[in-house]
């Protein structure tokens, strides 16, 4: 189609061009650029806004931060938080996809409806009521299942506990893009599918599953971003505690920057977490592209 | 026979997932009708033996959230509609523009979404600071008015409306602005609607931002309202369930009643990324 | 879309025209009216610091100012109210910021400068992030001493920027309920912890399976409280000689956790995982004892007034008058922001002023606060003689130990390694050697003596 290649022509276009890309530019210089510069200057820096601080500390920052057992168990920390909640959002979303999907189920409206509830509802307020669910003493989750647990105290499951919240509180994200994915799938591909006699299992491995590929990616990318960055359910619910077993490492920023006010240990540790968030990213892209 | 089985087993396990995903809330709702003495007791029932109003009549002199919630929504909405349109226009600009450097304009708005916001809230708040914007909702709209999300949803979608219609605009002599606003943005319904969703989610449950940025109570959000009345009434479960079942029950309403513009507006955004 | 947005847009403005209204309703700032009287007939009031009455401040103009606190709100407020009943064009407005946060958000409102708070309370084991935005007080220290001798210990370069109004300590909280229902009766009051443990294990309940009911003595969520300055009881002090080294990792301080371990694992007089705050569990009832400070009091007559309690002094390990029995730690007054206006300072020195000077402040405060007096002529006061705290701690405050103005990185690490000992099973050594090593990064940083040398019996 030569108009895809057609120059630039009206003077209004290449204004509006200037326009749009012109404000794009400088917002995101100042709102992206120029910080992370300041956060990358400012890591090797003593910076304490409170006393007007601000002197040269050379790698002293990084130094105490590769020698905090804290920060490492943080990271362990987050790293295990994320892949396992998007595990399971990925694998429950797509199963529960499937299932409202397929001819056999009714009430398909209503189910969707029910999975997304806690979706939209706000983080903050649903860490407090999953706080007194999983008190040990009349928390509802014991009660219900008989377990005597002290699920936020216990290291063994205080972060199981707060990963069991993030997946019930954001697997119908997933559920609602891979139903949608479902939805946009081309059904003459079932169809071939049938008439070679494969089975549901096959259909799904080798035809379902390719086609949902940049659904897939979407959700897992996006997934990890958020996940990395995840502090409200620890703010909230243990405050890195018992110990220091539920740290994430975006906890440890907000503790260590608006708590003990070390801006430039704090912005050595969230660089850090800005390196790892692009080496997660840059993996699942590898990942889902090799598949195909 | 062996389809209806597995139709019955289907279901049960959807029935099951749901009263899973749904528990919490009931509980909550329950909850928020118990004295403390019943909500702590070591015998626990589901439904409340003796049903209190106390818990919500004593809300709203300590915990305003009429003024919380009016608050959130508006800020909700001008960032949601700001967002929308910052979006659409660069979406469109760079989904159906062609002009040098527009690859790496676009790679660099991709990068942009990888930052964490532990990166950028320490100089952002310095930055506020000095400027003397705290306190105020600009320091709240200013730093999210422009999504990297959102500009790659809308440059997918853009990407798909066909040439021919803009051409024909144009050969009717409208300038690109007009193009832009009377033609383009109404074909972007669904697109639009995703974002919207998406953006109105997250900045409904923003935390830590408003906190540090607001200081007067009449101007604070829902969701750090709700941590100031735990802060302060730490041992009243009670309030805190009476709190919290009318800080989400809103939005669930709403939800329920808009949930097919929702997912319809996701299935078109979202999924041809 | 359109419909969606005119919706959301329509549901808005109808909300916050509900929340105008709210405004004009009672709750919000009322502005004070204009004061001509200077003379207002009253008596100038104070011992050594002295405050007239009879004059204008910011010349009878209406002014408001903030008063950040973080708990307590109604009891500030009542301060407030005495102030402002002899100067009405004076509005203080309490501003209650929880705790947890506190200073956090109040760092950051103090760089608005005027706009910020004028007055705040302050902790002083948060002095150090503070101390930049206070202003001294326009009081003659000397005689703020003379009222005051604790004030001796907040001089920087001559001037003083916060003090203490009162002294807090903690103390065992025994339900009365409870304790009758178990047949017992004041004269089983413990002093030792060998009785005190008889007669927690008399209060604890199981049921049919051996599953705790009701814990006798719970200390959950407070162990770093309770553990720093137990170590004294066993002849060890929390910082070296020199006074800028901290050593919770001596042996002091591993008998105190072995005790406060020993009673979950060994007595089971409680649990770890029963009544996870140790404060609500005693509201209900499920736990019978707890060791709380003295603002306990107040909480106790906000949210539970009806629970009848009883108060006795920290067990000891003998029957022999130990090393010293706990710490205390001074109640602080507020300070100023530097920043504040001319109009706001003067308001604020003169509130300030009032604040030492007028004896119903300090024994309101005392009173509800559950604290001992820091001014000395109310030591004798009739209506702070019969608090819990005067009749538990009063008879031995001098073998109470006042570590200094604590950084707040001690309790916050004690926490942690409270938290690792009983929850996450690390050994003592380990979890108090973690402990120690990373108060001691903090406290270089810190510029911090602590004042235990000042004790009288520190050379026992």
């Amino acid at each position: 189609m030569f108009w895809k290649r057609r120059p630039l022509q009206s003077k209004s276009e290449i204004w509006m061009r200037n326009l749009v890309m012109g404000f794009l530019i400088i917002y995101m210089t100042i709102f992206l650029v120029i910080p992370v510069i300041m956060v990358i200057a400012g890591s090797f820096h003593q910076w304490n806004p409170l006393n007007q601080t601000y002197n040269w500390l050379g790698i002293d920052n990084y130094i105490r931060m590769f020698s905090y057992p804290t920060f490492w168990q943080s990271m362990i920390n987050t790293i295990l938080f994320c892949v396992v909640v998007v595990t399971f959002r990925v694998i429950l979303g797509l199963a529960i996809a499937y299932a409202l999907n397929s001819k056999m189920t009714k009430h398909k409206t209503f189910f969707r409806t029910v999975f997304y509830m806690p979706t939209v509802t706000p983080l903050v307020a649903v860490a407090y009521v999953w706080m007194i669910m999983y008190n040990p003493q009349f928390g509802l989750i014991d009660k219900i299942f008989g377990f005597d647990i002290n699920w936020l105290y216990d290291s063994k499951f205080a972060l199981p506990s707060l990963m069991i919240m993030t997946i019930w509180k954001d697997f119908g994200y997933a559920v609602i893009l891979f139903l949608s994915g479902l939805l946009s799938l081309p059904s003459d591909s079932y169809e071939s599918a049938s008439i070679d006699g494969a089975n549901a299992w096959q259909t799904f491995r080798y035809i379902t599953l390719p086609l949902l590929k940049p659904t897939m990616l979407f959700v897992v990318v996006t997934s990890i971003i958020s996940y990395l960055q995840a502090y409200v359910p620890v703010l909230v619910m243990t405050k890195g505690g018992p110990g220091t077993s539920t740290y994430l490492s975006s906890y440890l920023v907000y503790d260590q920057a608006f708590k003990q006010y070390n801006f430039g240990y704090a912005s050595a540790i969230s660089l850090f977490i800005l390196v790892l968030t692009a080496i997660f990213t840059v993996i699942s892209f590898k990942f889902t592209g090799k598949n195909n | 026979m062996k389809h209806k089985i597995l139709k019955a087993i289907l279901f049960i396990v959807l029935c099951l997932a749901g009263v899973v995903t749904v528990l919490p809330f009931v509980w909550m709702v329950l909850s928020s009708f118990k004295t403390n003495g019943e909500i702590e007791a070591l015998e626990q029932t589901l439904l409340p033996k003796v049903p209190i109003l106390d818990n919500y009549l004593n809300l709203q002199e300590n915990f305003n959230f009429l003024r919380y919630f009016s608050n959130s929504i508006m800020i909700a909405v001008i960032v949601t509609v700001l967002v929308v349109y910052t979006s659409c226009i660069c979406g469109y600009v760079l989904g159906k523009y062609q002009f040098k450097g527009k690859n790496i304009i676009f790679g660099f708005v991709m990068m942009t979404m990888m930052i964490p916001w532990s990166v950028t809230i320490i100089p952002r708040y310095t930055m506020f600071m000095e400027a003397g914007l705290q306190d105020s909702y600009l320091s709240l709209i200013l730093p999210v008015m422009v999504s990297g999300f959102g500009i790659f949803m809308m440059k997918q979608n853009m990407e798909t409306i066909p040439d021919e219609l803009i051409e024909a605009a144009r050969m009717d002599g409208s300038n690109e602005f007009q193009t832009f606003h009377r033609l383009i943005l109404p074909l972007c319904k669904n697109g639009i609607s995703a974002i919207a969703i998406f953006q109105f989610l997250w900045v409904w449950e923003d935390y830590l931002w408003p906190y540090l940025m607001i200081d007067s109570e009449s101007k604070q959000l829902l969701a750090v309202g709700l941590t100031l009345f735990n802060g302060r009434y730490s041992t009243d479960y009670g309030g805190l369930f009476a709190a919290t079942t009318i800080s989400i029950l809103p939005v669930i309403i709403v939800y329920v009643i808009f949930q097919k513009r929702f997912v319809a507006g996701i299935a078109s955004g979202a999924v041809k990324g | 879309m359109k419909k969606l947005f005119s919706l959301f847009l329509a549901g808005a403005m109808i909300l916050s025209l509900g929340a105008c209204q709210e405004k004009n309703s009672p709750g919000g700032a009322q502005q004070g009216v204009t004061d001509t009287q200077a003379d207002k007939g009253m008596a100038v009031m104070g011992n050594t610091v002295k405050y007239d009455p009879n004059h204008l401040v910011n010349d009878g103009q209406p002014i408001s100012i903030d008063w950040w606190v973080w708990a307590s709100e109604d009891m500030f407020q009542g301060i407030a109210d005495m102030y402002e009943e002899i100067h009405p064009n004076v509005t203080i407005n309490i501003i209650n910021n929880p705790w947890d946060g506190f200073f956090t958000k109040l760092p950051l409102s103090l760089q608005k400068g005027e706009d910020g708070p004028t007055l705040f309370n302050v902790h002083n084991s948060y002095e150090n992030l503070i101390f930049n935005y206070m202003a001294p007080f326009d009081i003659d220290t000397q005689e703020l001493i003379a009222d005051y001798p604790s004030a001796a210990s907040h001089l920087k370069d001559g001037k003083i920027y916060y003090a203490d109004y009162g002294l807090s300590t903690g103390m065992v909280y025994y339900n009365k309920e409870i304790w009758e229902a178990e047949g017992l009766t004041t004269e089983d009051i413990p002093t030792t912890w060998d009785e005190f443990i008889e007669v927690a294990q008399k209060l604890t309940e199981f049921d049919e399976n051996g599953k705790m009911i009701r814990a006798g003595f719970n200390y959950n969520q407070y162990f770093n409280a309770i553990a720093l300055g137990l170590n004294y009881q066993f002849g060890s002090n929390l910082f070296d000689t020199a006074g800028t080294k901290a050593q919770v990792d001596g042996d002091g301080m591993k008998q105190a956790v072995t005790l406060l371990v020993d009673l979950y694992e060994k007595y089971h007089v409680g649990d770890k995982d029963f009544g996870t705050n140790c404060e609500q569990s005693f509201y209900q009832g499920q736990s019978a004892m707890t060791f709380v400070w003295g603002h306990f009091v107040n909480n106790l007559k906000i949210n539970y007034p009806d629970l009848e309690y009883g108060n006795f002094e920290i067990p000891i390990p003998s029957e022999d008058t130990p090393y010293a029995y706990y710490r205390y730690n001074g109640e602080a007054t507020p300070a100023i922001n530097k920043n504040a206006s001319e109009a706001q300072m003067e308001v604020a020195q003169d509130f300030m002023r009032f604040y030492f000077a007028n004896d119903n402040v300090q024994v309101t405060l005392c009173k509800e606060g559950g604290l001992i007096p820091a001014k000395t002529i109310l030591m004798e006061n009739a209506e702070l003689k019969d608090t819990p705290i005067v009749k538990t701690v009063g008879p031995h405050i001098d073998r109470y130990i006042w570590p200094g103005a604590m950084p707040s990185t001690l309790e916050t690490n004690m926490k942690i390694a409270g938290e690792d000992i009983l929850y996450n099973g690390k050994s003592m050594e380990k979890a108090l050697a973690t402990a120690n090593d990373i108060i001691n990064v903090d406290l270089a940083n810190a510029n911090f003596t602590a004042s235990e040398n000042l004790y009288k019996y520190y050379e026992e």
